[in-house]
This record gives C-alpha cells, sequence and structure tokens, in this order.
C-alpha cells in the first residue's frame, strides 16, 4: 500500500510529526514559459484562503445581527413602551443570527469538533479571536435580553443590561470581519484595510434595515428601519467607492471576472434598494422590493470583497518590472 | 536563546537532501508525481506536506565572480522563516501557534482547529490547511529534535551546509563575515535577507534567514513582508469609528420617528 | 560531481569557500557548474583534444615542474626503434595487426629493456618475449636533458604537437580564451607551492577512448608534478557504494582480490607460466609470488602444497573475454542457460535494453537478488518495450517465454554488517541496525550458503572436477536464527594469518610464497590488524592530525596517499614547507610524516641499486612509483594498454564530425558487436541522426532506478522521463517545454518530456552548428514512476582495455510528440 510514504509498518512506526497526514496529490500544473520575466514561474507567494461560501455567508449574517442588536439597545434606550415589540424583533433577530452564524463558522472549520477552541485563548492580536469572542457574548447577551423580557421588574432590568451589552458589541459584531480581512497578507483585504470596516459597517445596517423591511411593520418602526437603511445603503455605496480609491493597484481583482461582477452588481442593487425605499408610497410591495434589492446588494458586497480576496493572493507574484536587488 | 537557519544560497547545489531528509524525519506523505517543467523543481512550493522545497532559478546573466557565459543557476532551499513577529501565530485565534523555548514557531496539531486564518496570516504563504485533515502545517523547525539537542534535519542532511543551523546570533554573525567574503571576491550582488529587524521591519527579522544574490521576488521571497497585525490599528480605528456612526443612527433613527402619527 | 557525489562535493564547497578555483568541463551546465567558478562546455567525446591541448601549452610554454619531471617520471626514458607515432602512421601506433584488429605490445616497448605492466593486460605480451624480461633495470636508458628524440619527453611533444588552442576550438566547440585561461589557471596553480587535482567519473569513461581519457590527465599530472602529493592526485568518484570495493575484491571476471590476473587457459597453463607472466623482474610486482600463493592458502587451506602448486589448477580458467556484454550477446545465442544477477539492474541499466531482454528470453533460468522486482526481475512484462529497438520485431507475450525466474529478496545495508571501500580507498565498516525482514538476506548469507550446499552436493564426488569444490576453505561461522555467517570474519579472512598460529598479518609485506601465510586479498592486509577491526575506527578529526590516520582503513597499509614518497624532492626534503607531507629524517635513517610513507621505509634517498640487484632491490631512491618496473610514472605507456602508449583523439563510434586529426576515425582497437540487433549509425552529416546525444544521472535518482523510482520521496523529486535541449534546438524542430519529444537512434525510439534549456549550448564545430541532446537514463517501466529507458536507444560497444560502454557520445534524432505506441504494446499505467 503507497501512503505516499513507502515506510514498511513491519519495521517502523509512524511517529513522526506528519506522520497522520494522508497524501494529497497535487494537480499538474501546466508547464511555465522557458523564461519568466520576474518572479518565480509567474508562482505567487502567497496562499489564498481557505475558507468557503460559508465565511462571506457569515460576514452578511453577522452584520445583520450585529445591527439589529445595536438597534434593539437604541430603541431600548430612547424608543420607550411603543418601540417594545421592535425592540424585541431586533433582539430575537440578534440572537438568531448570532446563532446561524455561529454555525455557519463551525461549518468551515477544518475541525469542527474543536470548534469550542475558539474561546481557548483571547488573542487582542488576531482579529478572529477577537471577533469570536464578541460572538460568543453577544449572542446568549441578546437571547437572553429577549427572553427576559416577558419576566417581571428585576428580572426584565437585568435582560434589559443584557440588551445594552449586545447592543454595545453588536457595533464590532458587525463588521470586525472587515477588520479580520483587512489584517491579512491579502493585497486586496490589506490595502483597503481604512474603507472595509466602514463598508462592512454600512452593509450591515443596510442589510438589516432590508431585512426588517420584509416585516409588517409599524408606521413608526418602518420609519426607523427606512432611515436606518436610508443611512446604511448610502454609506455602503460611500464606502464601496472609498474602498477602490484606497486599494490602488491591489483593486483589479475586484475590477474583474466574477467578483467583479458581483461587486458591480452590488452597487447596482443597493442603489436601487436606495432608490425604491425613498420612492413615496407606503406600500407593502415597494418595502418588500426595496427589502429583496438590498439583502441581495450587501451579500453581494461580501462575496465580491472575498472572492476578490482570494483571486489577488493567487495574483500575488512580484511584478517583473521591479529594479534590480540591492539598489 | 534563538535558535534559527542561515541559508547561504551561494553554495547550494541543489541536491535536495533537505526536503528529503524533512520528508524522512517528518514522515510526510509524497504529494505529486508530476513534471513541472520548472528547472529542476517538481515541488513548486512550501505547503502542507512540503516543509522544504528547493527552488531552482535559471538567469540569463552570469554571477559575478563566475565564468560560464551569460547564465547562471540559483538555488535556494525554502523553508518557513520563523519570524521574529509571526503572522501566522498573532492570527491563530485557538493558540494552537506557539513561540517555544527555542524562539522558533510551533503549530501544535493537537490545538488546531483548522480556521485556516494562519494561512492568510504569512507573508511568506508557508503555512497551509491540509484538505485531508483540515489542520494547518508547516515547518517545525525540527522541534522533537531539538528537545533531543539534535539539529534539525534538513540542516544536518545538507552536505554543503548551505543550511546552517544555530543560534541567530552566531548565525548573524557567520551571514556577516560570509557577505563581506562574498563581496570583496567581487559577488557584489550577494545581500542578506531578512537578517535582524533594521533590514525586514515588517516581520521584525526572520530566525530563518538568507543570503541571496538576486532581488527577492526571483526566489519568489516577498520584498517587504509584514505580519499583518502592523497595520492593525487603522483598521481596528476605522471600525470605532463605523461603529460610532452605527449607533448614532441607530438612535437617530429611532429619536427622529419617536411620537409621530401619535394622532 | 555535485550532481552525483553531493556528499563528497562538501569539500569542493568547503575548498571554494577557502579561495580554491573550481573548473568544470561538462558539455551541460549542471548543478556543478552553477558553483563552480569557471565552466566549460565541451562537445561530448571531445575530452583527449582538450586535455591533450593543455599537455602542448604546458610543453610550450615551458610549465612543467623539470625536477619531479626528470626523476620521478619516465619522461627520459629511451623508447625503442620500433616505436612509431599516430602523427608518422595517420592515427595508428606501429605495431597494428589489421587482420587481428588488435596491436602487438613489443613495438612501445623501452629500448633494451622490456618492462611488465603493473596493471592492465599482463598477456599481451606473448610468453616468449618475457623471456626477455629477466633484463636488468640497469639496461633502460635515459637522457636527463630529455633532449634525445626517442626519449619519452621529446616523443610527447612531437604527439601533441597538433592539439593547439585552434584545433580545441574547432573540435571542441571551447573559445580560445576560455581553454588558455584554464590552462593557465591550472599551470599557476602547480608546482612546488601549489598543487591541482583532477575529479573525473563516468563522464570520461564511458567512451570506447575512456581510458585513454585518465591517461590524458595523468600526463598533465605528472608534468606539473601533482601526482603523490597533497591536494594533487586524479580522483576517481567511483559508482555503486563500494564498487571501489568491489574491483579490490573483484566482481571482474578477469580479476582475483588485489589485482592479480585471473589465469588464462591459453599461455598461463601452468602456475610457473602464470607467475612468470605476471611477476615482474623488479620493482613491487616481483612480489607477485607471495600474494598468489597466499591467496590460494587462504582459498584451499591446507589442500594447497607446494607439491600440488598451491592448488593452483584449482582456479577456473578464462577462455576469453567474459564482459557484461559478450555474455550477453553469447546468452542471445543460446549459448548461455543460467544466470545469477545481483545488486543490478541491466534491463534498465546497460545499454541496448531491448536486445537484453531479447538475450535473457533464451535463458533457461535467472536468479535476481534486489530489493524489489525490478524490470530486470520482471522483464517478461515489459516486453511492450522491445518494440522499441527496431531490429527486434518478434512480438513477444510472457506465455512465449520459458524463462524461470528465482527473485530472492535481498537485505540492505542497513541490514547487515559490513564494509564499504569508497574512492579513496578507505574502508569503513557499518553495523547491522535490524535483522533482514522476512526472507531477505545478504549477499554474504546467500553466497555462503549456496557454496555450502555445493559442498554437501560434491562431499563425496571423487569425480576430478568437483575437486575444486571439494577443496575450497569454506568455514565461516554463523550466527543467529537465520545463520547470518559472521562477516567479520571474512575480513579476518582478507586481511590474512599466518597458518600456524592463526594470527593475523601486519601488512603485506609479512606474506610469504612458501605457503606459511593466507591472505584473501594482499592489499587489504593490515585491515585487522592485531585482531582489530580497523575497518570500524571512528576517532573525531580534532583528536588526531589532519591526515586523520584513525577513522576507517586505507589500503595499502592505511595509506592515504599514493606514491606520497613523491611529496618529497630526490633528496628527501618536502618541496616546500606548505606541501610538507612525507620526508626522509637523517637521524633516524627513515621515512616519516603525516602519513604512512609509500616507499621503502629505511631507504634513503641516496641509495641506487647495485648492477645485478633483482626484485624490489631494483627500486632505487628515487622512485616513488614503485608499483611500476622501473619505479618511474609512465607518461608514456610501453606496455599494457590495447590501443596505444599515449592518449590519441579518436571520435565516438557515432560521431557527427569527421577526425580532424587522423584518417582513422575512431579507437581501431575498439570493440564492436555486429549483429542485427545492435546497428551502429556510421557517417558523418547524415541528416536521419544528426544530433550528439549525452546520458547522466540526476541527483534525485540512482541509475536503474531500482532504489530510487519505488520510493515516494526520491520519485516525486524527479517524477518523469526528460530530455534537455537547447532553445535553438527546440525552435529548430518545434518542440514545447513540458511537452512531448520521441527520441531516435539507430537501435531504437524512445519518448520523452521536454526541458527547454539554456544550460545545454549548442557548439560551432569546424563552422557547422552542433546540438546536443541531454537524456537522464533512470527510468523503466516499473516502479511508482515510469518512462521510456534510456538505454533502449544505445549501443553494445566497448572501449578495449576495460570494456566498457560508449553512453556519453552517440548520434540520433528528435521529434515532437509522443513515441507511436504500437499493436500489443502496454502503455505504462
Ligand atoms: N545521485 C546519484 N549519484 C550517483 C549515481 C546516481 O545514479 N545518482 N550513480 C553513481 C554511479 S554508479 C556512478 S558511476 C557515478 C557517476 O558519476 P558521474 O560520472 O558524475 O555521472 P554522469 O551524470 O553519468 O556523468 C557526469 C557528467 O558527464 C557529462 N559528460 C557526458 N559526456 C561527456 C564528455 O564527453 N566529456 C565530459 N567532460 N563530460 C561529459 C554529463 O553531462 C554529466 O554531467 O555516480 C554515482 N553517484
Ligand atoms: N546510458 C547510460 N547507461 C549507463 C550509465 C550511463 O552513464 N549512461 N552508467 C552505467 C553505470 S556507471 C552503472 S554503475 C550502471 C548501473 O546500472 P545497474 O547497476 O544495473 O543499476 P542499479 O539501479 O544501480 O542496480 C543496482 C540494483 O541493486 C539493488 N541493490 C541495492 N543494494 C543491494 C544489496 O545490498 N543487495 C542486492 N542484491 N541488491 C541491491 C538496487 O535495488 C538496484 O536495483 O549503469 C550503467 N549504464
Ligand atoms: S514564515 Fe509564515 S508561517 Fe513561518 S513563522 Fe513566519 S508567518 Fe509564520
Ligand atoms: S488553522 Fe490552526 S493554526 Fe492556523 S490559525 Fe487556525 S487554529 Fe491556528
Ligand atoms: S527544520 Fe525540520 S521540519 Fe523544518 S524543514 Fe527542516 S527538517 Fe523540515
Ligand atoms: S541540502 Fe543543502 S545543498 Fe542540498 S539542496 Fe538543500 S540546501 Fe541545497
Ligand atoms: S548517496 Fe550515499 S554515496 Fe552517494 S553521495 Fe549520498 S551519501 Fe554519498
Ligand atoms: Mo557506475
Amino acid at each position: 500500500m503507497n501512503d505516499g510514504r513507502s515506510i514498511d509498518l513491519t519495521v517502523a512506526t509512524l511517529e513522526g510529526e506528519a506522520a497522520q497526514q494522508i497524501a494529497p496529490s497535487r494537480e499538474e500544473i501546466e508547464p511555465p514559459p522557458v523564461s519568466v520575466a520576474g518572479g518565480y514561474y509567474g508562482r505567487p507567494y502567497l496562499k489564498p484562503p481557505v475558507w468557503i461560501w460559508s465565511i462571506p455567508t457569515y460576514f452578511f449574517v453577522g452584520g445583520i445581527a450585529g445591527s439589529a442588536m445595536t438597534m434593539g439597545w437604541a430603541a431600548q434606550m430612547f424608543g420607550g413602551r411603543e418601540f417594545r415589540r421592535f425592540e424585541q424583533h431586533c433582539r430575537w433577530v440578534g440572537a438568531l443570527g448570532g446563532c446561524v452564524g455561529t454555525a455557519l463558522l463551525i461549518h468551515d472549520l477544518g475541525r469542527k469538533e474543536r470548534f469550542l477552541f475558539m474561546l481557548r485563548v483571547f488573542r487582542p492580536t488576531s482579529a478572529m479571536s477577537v471577533g469570536s469572542w464578541v460572538l460568543a457574548t453577544a449572542t446568549p447577551l441578546s437571547a437572553g435580553s429577549a427572553l427576559l423580557a416577558r419576566a417581571d421588574r428585576p428580572l426584565r432590568q437585568l435582560g434589559d443590561t443584557a440588551g445594552a451589552a449586545a447592543g454595545l458589541l453588536g457595533m464590532p459584531l458587525a463588521a470586525y470581519t472587515a477588520v479580520l480581512l483587512a489584517n491579512t497578507a491579502v493585497p486586496l483585504w490589506r490595502e483597503s484595510r481604512r474603507s472595509l470596516p466602514l463598508l462592512f459597517a454600512a452593509s450591515s445596517m443596510a442589510s438589516m434595515a432590508s431585512l426588517f423591511e420584509l416585516m409588517s411593520l409599524s408606521n413608526r418602526e418602518q420609519a426607523v428601519v427606512r432611515r436606518f437603511g436610508t443611512i446604511g445603503r448610502a454609506g455602503e455605496l460611500a464606502a464601496s467607492l472609498q474602498l477602490e480609491r484606497e486599494a490602488g493597484p491591489a483593486v483589479k481583482p475586484l475590477r474583474q471576472g466574477a467578483p467583479g461582477t458581483l461587486w458591480n452588481a452590488a452597487s447596482v442593487l443597493t442603489a436601487s434598494s436606495l432608490v425604491v425605499s425613498l420612492l413615496p408610497g407606503k406600500g407593502r410591495k415597494k418595502r418588500i422590493l426595496s427589502g429583496v434589492l438590498g439583502l441581495l446588494g450587501s451579500a453581494c458586497v461580501r462575496f465580491a470583497v472575498f472572492h476578490a480576496g482570494k483571486a489577488s493572493a493567487r495574483a500575488a507574484s512580484p511584478e517583473p518590472e521591479l529594479p534590480r536587488f540591492p539598489e | 536563546m534563538p535558535k534559527g537557519f542561515f541559508t547561504d544560497t551561494t553554495v547550494c547545489i541543489g541536491c535536495k537532501a533537505c526536503e528529503v531528509a524533512c520528508k524522512q524525519w517528518n514522515q510526510l506523505p509524497e504529494d505529486g508525481l508530476h513534471f513541472s517543467g520548472m528547472s529542476y523543481d517538481n515541488s513548486i512550493e512550501l505547503g502542507a506536506s512540503t516543509w522544504r522545497h528547493v527552488a531552482f532559478i535559471e538567469r540569463p546573466v552570469a554571477l559575478s565572480g563566475q565564468n560560464a557565459g551569460d547564465l547562471s543557476w540559483l538555488m535556494l532551499s525554502d523553508v518557513c522563516k520563523h519570524c521574529r513577529r509571526a503572522g501566522c501565530l498573532e492570527a491563530c485565534p485557538t493558540g494552537a501557534i506557539i513561540r517555544t523555548e527555542f524562539d522558533t514557531v510551533y503549530v501544535q496539531p493537537d490545538i488546531c482547529n483548522g480556521c485556516g486564518y494562519c494561512v492568510v496570516g504569512c507573508p511568506f504563504g508557508v503555512i497551509d490547511r491540509l484538505q485531508s485533515d483540515g489542520r494547518a502545517w508547516k515547518c517545525t523547525m525540527c522541534y522533537d529534535r531539538q528537545k533531543d539537542g539534535m539539529e534539525p534535519a534538513c540542516a544536518k542532511a545538507c552536505p554543503t551546509d548551505s543550511i546552517l543551523f544555530g543560534e541567530v546570533s552566531d548565525l548573524r554573525e557567520k551571514a556577516a563575515g560570509r557577505l563581506a567574503q562574498l563581496h570583496e571576491r567581487g559577488v557584489k550582488e550577494a545581500y542578506l535577507y531578512g537578517a535582524d529587524k533594521h533590514s525586514q521591519p515588517g516581520t521584525e527579522g526572520l530566525n530563518a534567514f538568507f543570503l541571496l544574490v538576486d532581488k527577492p521576488e526571483i526566489y519568489n521571497l516577498p520584498r517587504e513582508p509584514e505580519a499583518p497585525s502592523i497595520r492593525a490599528k487603522q483598521s481596528w480605528l476605522s471600525l470605532a469609528v463605523a461603529s460610532a456612526g452605527m449607533l448614532a443612527a441607530a438612535i437617530g433613527a429611532v429619536m427622529s420617528s419617536r411620537g409621530r402619527g401619535a394622532r | 560531481m555535485a550532481e552525483c557525489h553531493p556528499v563528497g562535493f562538501q569539500w569542493v564547497m568547503e575548498a571554494k569557500r577557502r579561495g580554491a578555483t573550481i573548473i568544470h568541463v561538462d558539455p551541460r551546465f549542471t548543478r556543478t557548474s552553477a558553483v563552480a567558478d569557471i565552466h566549460v562546455p565541451i562537445r561530448a567525446g571531445s575530452d583527449i583534444v582538450f586535455l591533450g591541448a593543455i599537455i602542448r601549452y604546458i610543453i610550450e610554454e615551458r610549465r612543467w615542474f623539470h625536477d619531479y619531471v626528470v626523476h620521478y617520471t619516465n619522461a627520459a626514458t629511451i623508447v625503442t626503434e620500433e616505436f612509431q607515432d599516430t602523427e608518422d602512421l595517420d592515427g595508428l601506433f606501429s605495431g597494428w595487426n589489421p587482420e587481428k584488429h588488435k596491436y602487438a605490445a613489443e613495438f612501445w616497448q623501452y629500448q633494451d629493456a622490456h618492462v611488465t605492466p603493473a596493471a592492465g593486460h599482463r598477456e599481451q605480451e606473448s610468453a616468449e618475449t618475457r623471456a626477455a624480461h629477466v633484463t636488468r633495470i640497469g639496461a633502460i636508458q635515459t637522457d636527463p636533458t630529455l633532449e634525445h628524440p626517442r626519449c619519452v619527453f621529446q616523443i610527447l611533444k612531437r604527439h601533441f604537437a597538433r592539439y593547439t588552442p585552434e584545433m580545441v576550438e574547432e573540435t571542441c566547440g571551447i573559445p580560445r580564451e576560455l581553454f588558455l585561461k584554464v590552462a593557465q589557471t591550472l599551470c599557476d596553480n602547480s608546482g612546488r607551492e601549489r598543487t591541482s587535482a583532477f575529479c573525473y567519473s563516468v563522464g570520461w569513461t564511458q567512451h570506447s577512448v575512456g581510458v585513454q581519457y585518465i591517461r590524458t590527465a595523468a600526463i598533465i599530472q605528472q608534468l606539473l608534478g601533482n601526482m603523490g602529493r597533497p591536494g594533487g592526485g586524479i580522483m576517481a568518484l567511483r559508482g555503486h557504494a563500494s564498487i571501489q570495493g568491489s574491483t579490490d575484491i573483484p566482481t571482474l571476471y578477469d580479476l582475483l582480490p588485489g589485482y592479480l590476473p585471473m589465469p588464462r587457459a591459453a599461455g598461463s597453463g601452468t602456475f610457473q607460466k602464470y607467475v612468470e607472466q605476471n611477476r615482474s623482474a623488479s620493482a613491487w610486482w616481483s612480489e607477485f609470488p607471495k600474494y598468489i600463493v597466499s591467496l590460494l592458502k587462504a582459498y584451499f587451506g591446507d589442500h594447497a602444497t607446494r607439491e600440488n602448486d598451491w592448488c593452483y589448477d584449482d582456479l577456473p580458467r578464462l577462455t576469453g573475454d567474459h564482459s557484461h556484454m559478450t555474455t550477453y550477446a553469447a546468452m542471445a545465442d543460446g549459448s548461455v542457460k543460467g544466470y545469477f544477477v545481483m545488486g543490478e539492474n541491466p534491463v534498465v541499466g546497460s545499454v541496448n535494453g531491448g536486445f537484453q531482454r531479447a538475450a535473457m528470453r533464451k535463458l533457461d533460468w535467472l536468479v535476481v537478488r534486489d530489493f524489489q522486482m525490478t524490470e530486470t526481475a520482471e522483464f517478461w512484462k515489459t516486453a511492450r518495450n522491445d518494440a522499441s529497438n527496431w531490429a527486434i520485431t518478434e512480438k513477444i507475450g510472457s506465455e512465449q517465454i520459458n524463462t524461470e525466474v528465482f527473485f530472492f529478496p535481498a537485505a540492505a545495508h542497513t541490514e547487515k554488517d559490513g564494509s564499504f571501500t569508497n574512492t579513496q580507498r578507505l574502508l569503513q565498516w557499518h553495523h547491522k541496525a535490524i535483522e533482514p525482514l522476512g526472507d531477505c538476506r545478504s549477499e554474504l548469507h546467500f553466497i555462503y550458503h549456496l557454496g555450502r550446499r555445493l559442498k554437501e552436493l560434491y562431499g563425496s564426488s571423487e569425480d576430478p572436477k568437483d575437486r575444486p569444490v571439494r577443496q575450497l576453505t569454506w568455514d565461516y561461522p554463523v550466527r543467529g536464527a537465520i545463520q547470518e555467517p559472521e562477516a567479520e570474519a571474512v575480513l579476518r579472512e582478507i586481511n590474512g594469518f599466518s597458518v600456524a598460529d592463526g594470527k593475523p598479518v601486519e601488512d603485506y609485506t609479512k606474506l610469504r610464497d612458501d605457503g606459511s601465510t593466507a591472505c584473501g586479498c594482499w592489499i587489504y592486509a593490515g585491515c585487522y590488524r592485531n585482531g582489530v577491526n580497523q575497518t570500524a575506527r571512528r576517532k573525531p578529526a580534532p583528536e588526531q592530525n589532519w591526515v586523520a590516520p584513525e577513522w576507517g582503513w586505507a589500503w595499502p597499509q592505511n595509506r592515504r596517499l599514493l606514491y606520497n614518497r613523491a611529496s618529497a624532492d630526490p633528496e628527501g626534503r618536502p618541496w616546500s614547507e606548505r606541501k610538507r607531507y612525507v620526508w626522509w629524517d637523517e637521524e633516524k635513517r627513515s621515512w616519516t610524516g603525516y602519513d604512512q610513507p609509500d616507499f621503502i621505509k629505511d631507504r634513503p634517498p641516496s641509495y641506487r641499486p647495485p648492477e645485478d640487484a633483482q626484485g624490489i632491490e631494483t627500486i632505487s631512491g628515487i622512485d616513488p612509483f614503485l608499483m611500476n618496473a622501473d619505479g618511474k610514472s609512465w607518461i608514456f605507456v610501453p606496455t599494457g594498454l590495447r590501443d596505444g602508449p599515449l592518449p590519441t583523439h579518436y571520435e565516438p563510434i557515432e560521431s557527427l564530425v569527421k577526425n580532424p586529426f587522423y584518417g582513422q576515425q575512431s579507437n581501431p582497437a575498439r570493440m564492436e558487436w555486429h549483429r542485427r540487433e545492435n546497428p551502429y549509425h556510421r557517417p558523418w552529416n547524415d541528416p536521419a541522426f544528426p544530433y550528439l546525444l549525452t546520458t547522466y544521472r540526476l541527483t534525485e535518482h540512482h541509475t536503474a532506478g531500482g532504489m530510487s523510482r519505488w520510493l515516494s520521496w526520491l520519485a516525486e523529486l524527479q517524477p518523469e522521463m526528460f530530455c534537455e535541449v537547447s532553445p535553438e534546438l527546440a525552435a529548430e524542430k518545434g518542440l514545447t517545454h513540458g511537452g512531448w519529444a520521441t527520441i531516435t537512434t539507430a537501435r531504437a525510439t524512445i519518448e520523452t518530456r521536454v526541458l527547454i534549456t539554456a544550460r545545454i549550448k549548442p557548439l560551432r564545430i569546424r563552422g557547422r552548428l552542433i546540438h546536443q541532446i541531454g537524456l537522464p537514463y533512470h527510468w523503466g517501466s516499473l516502479g511508482l514512476v515510469r518512462g521510456d529507458s534510456t538505454n533502449e536507444l544505445i549501443a553494445f560497444s566497448g572501449d578495449p582495455n576495460v570494456s566498457i560502454q560508449e553512453t556519453k557520445a552517440l548520434t540520433g534524432n528528435i521529434e515532437p510528440g509522443r513515441r507511436i505506441v504500437r499493436a500489443g504494446e502496454r502503455p505504462y499505467a
């Protein structure tokens, strides 16, 4: 049996560091041209992200959850009675989003059974570590606050405190994923490190609003959602323009191929949802339309950024026209 | 005391003994039986199952001091750099990646949960996640051997001492000496890559550093590698700004629509 | 050397670090060239021109080491009038017999003195001329002024007069300036204060003039005084681990241990005759009888007595050439019934694989001992390849092959005790790490028990032809469950012992021709000195002098540098402080130094043999090369070689160019096998085969691949058979990088991947652009990685002295695309 080791197990023991590895076979590569100008046969010097679809999906869901929690807190503080229902909606959406998000994250792990190790340490240098803690605290807080809402006084107060905490954590939860991307070696993400959090935050607001637009809401609630959404959508469009400027040459992958299409789609969808939502009239259909457009828009933003990042890592091969080193 | 490698590419003969020694000691599997056409390099790159990789570069220019027409063949045995400031380690949320008593960067296979964040955290594209077992793998600088006072397998196997293992401070001295010698013999292209914090602030210096004779890109090494966390502040800051805006927007939205339509 | 001796090459790199200049002469730009100071691209098969031109340069520029040359070489010796040079005979020396395709050796002898060769073909001399051997060494005439027209020096000068830098450029494709740079660098680094060394391996030997390549280098080293001195010499980088050991204690058909020739059916009938033929009247080989008698005592013990000529008649006799290719040809003709293959994979490793397989099909039985089922063990499976050989048209299915194959799994060196003898004649003992698995057994085990069973079989036989088996001593102690013979017991026997008390002999000077000593290999005498396994010594370098005499054991007499008497001047003083090594100590009246002096310890430099001196008394105080009959190193070889006393440029058997020096195109004495399955390609300028092929190794694989193609960690490093071609040739033929090419010679066709690289350069030879194609030869049809075998392409051919095949230069063609898979061929799976 050849497991890629040619080790005779009747004499040898598999105790080496990598003894348990199972041989993967590298796919055959297209032989490069005989002389490649600069670089190493045009090979990237970076490894592309290994993450799958569930990660950008989490960005999206987590974003909704985060904004919802924050919105919930705002309602709790300044909404008064009339916004109790709305407040609860927010808390539930936050809690639910947190749970779905966690599931999505676990789904991507190479070792799902070890997901709890995420909370094994707290490492400020790792946005993923920070984010895990945020998610892991905000979610139960949000759920707790929602559950305790109907309880009597002392407990309800506890619930409100939880709601407030969740609200606070909701903001980082909504957009820490942008920091997570920005703090990598992937050129696109790295180069857009300032605008990326703004983009994700705005986008999460937009998506949260869009989701609520699909629900049946009172006029006031509608008004809140529309305003919040408008700021989000406008912010999202502004931030994406800002990102393209900030990224400089690294923006390329965002301008071509599938990521490019997603990126453009995102702008169009968000823009149109913004327009639709601002059209006069209070029709339900209108709200649903702008809601759907908005959700699609901010989903596209996440997937575009994610896949463009992968492409930009794969393309991370040094430019040929660099001067001879050292000058 | 920090341990590391000084890899002097000017004495590398591309025999790949280091690659084989690494695979044999760590019992790594073979990972592909294809002809690459990349000179004599069929390992292509470092990865989850290839922790040493010898690069072969055929250049249409002679190495100064060498009389070989308009041709030279550069070889470099690449490996995890065990950065002083390691992107992979700083990224690892589980604490699977640790800095050992030898100041090397080690992935604990029994902790790693395969989140894959280190993969994008490494500015050199060294560490990778293995599909089959979902964990991240890279050179351990033979942590197991070092604990038994043995030098790493690759360095041990290297016939020409292209790979020198030892205390980083000694290695730096040796490297400086070798560099001076080469310069004085007219190999003016020679320079050190990642030897210290000053020459490579982004990583604060590499415990596994190199002597090169052409620009880093030629060897598929980044010109200015940087541990991502170095610029983390900027993104956290804009996250703060964004959060503030978000809260303001939420509060504003609520306030502005309070008590309306009460009638 | 970096490619094939990477571990040994560490010392080259160490020398380079210390400022040594590394010059690499190779058709290709290899991993060695990559770290060399100078790379000299040369047309494969033309080195004698390059080296000959260096000889001419040394003479013209008066750069030779005069004192050394006059006293230590035969430069001053006068040669017989009968000698005529290739310059006079258009590429032939005197004594050529066109009918027999052989030289008669007497024509190259010294004036008035016939000498015996230290090595090589002693039988060349007919017994009659031998009578003259008794001539006193004093009869040799010399002219220390080197002026005499028939002295070796003048002959040499005339012989290489036309080997000019211009001819180098014309013939080898090496720019004049580059040649001059090399010649100058070499001369500047030789003399009293400095020495230079040559390293070579099969890039030089595997030619129809292979031996003469090395001879040319030897002449350079003699002229520059680089022999027998530290930092000098000619290093034969050997092949398999202990391949040196297997020539010392030979697997070669025509030698007995210690370079004692195998008796021949013709000529060496009686013991007396045999001894007379092989013993020299003078110098060290006059000791010959002691060595053969001691060997026979080791073989036949008490059976060997003076009365029965020490059982000399129990030794088999050579009836002719039994070298590899000759034997396979005979096999193909059905006259070889059974065959042992131990540690070899000829189907891939030896030339004309198709023919080899065809021959093996004629065997009744075949025994293969190897680690795994190699292409040889399963030759009947690989019939598909036979279609690649034009001449072999028969489609053979395994059911049509009647050969019975016995496969014996072999124990690896880690599974058995034993010694490796390396390039430097250094024996190093290795201890068994683990018991061999399953049925794996060592060679020692196999041979010993085979012999044991044969003895049991013939023990009671009265038949005289069985006598040798009965009389053979075969009493090695065995150990353990598998009855493994004790390797050290064998080493003890090799070392030799006094028959009376079985005490190990100290060294070969203690051996006797009266039957009182037995010795398995005289040059190894001392490896078990004082009953201690000297080869197992591993004293660290810092704890001993820089010669490190206590690491392992080197033959002879633990001597690390041969002929080291030459490291001192005629008066016995070091040539220079810097190169101090061995010298004469006047007080102690003895030779001394860092190494074992290679001289008679108490023989002063002033000693001159008396007129009637005999045996080793004939060795004067200034004769460092005491194995040679005249004690001098031979620039001119008066006897022992079959293709001339001086190296001469002959084109490879298959060449693209006409010999620019002589009418004689190729080595006249070369060996060829003229038969259907082995066609040659003669004419140059033939469009059918317009390119020059050369073959070689890759660091990542080992020879025929039995030890690398089955190992994942090695196989993945060079996974596919490929050819190396220049961008120019690729453009000319439309070859694509990474694509496929088909390569064809007069014998066969194979397919390979294409690696286009500037490391292969077309050379301009006499105005014509010559393209060279590089072919590694490691692949075969089995193993983890598979591919066509280069050796399908190559013909049986041989150098006349050692019958080595010409694999380094031949002609062929290349076309883009894959080989057409003919009907009935199995593609690799
Ligand atoms: N890794 C590895 N090491 C080995 C072996 C192996 O298979 N793999 N094999 C072992 C054995 S058995 C042996 S014999 C040795 C052989 O050791 P080498 O002789 O070094 O091996 P080769 O590669 O066959 O030939 C050496 C070089 O000769 C060049 N050459 C070809 N024709 C000519 C010529 O006409 N003139 C000159 N100057 N050069 C020429 C070739 O381009 C090649 O680069 O290696 C031993 N070591
Ligand atoms: N075209 C071309 N052809 C060449 C050459 C060339 O340069 N060019 N080089 C020639 C040279 S120099 C050589 S040496 C030959 C080599 O040719 P071969 O000797 O035929 O090839 P190897 O693969 O070395 O065969 C050695 C076998 O011995 C086995 N083995 C190893 N150790 C042991 C052991 O302890 N016991 C036993 N029983 N088996 C063992 C290995 O598995 C391997 O299969 O090739 C020759 N052929
Ligand atoms: S090179 Fe990459 S993997 Fe190695 S220590 Fe540095 S960051 Fe980590
Ligand atoms: S993949 Fe493993 S090692 Fe890498 S960051 Fe995640 S937990 Fe740490
Ligand atoms: S140090 Fe050990 S693990 Fe790292 S490359 Fe060398 S042998 Fe492999
Ligand atoms: S072992 Fe040493 S010489 Fe050989 S390839 Fe590796 S680094 Fe280079
Ligand atoms: S394979 Fe063995 S013999 Fe060849 S270089 Fe390596 S150690 Fe030396
Ligand atoms: Mo060999």
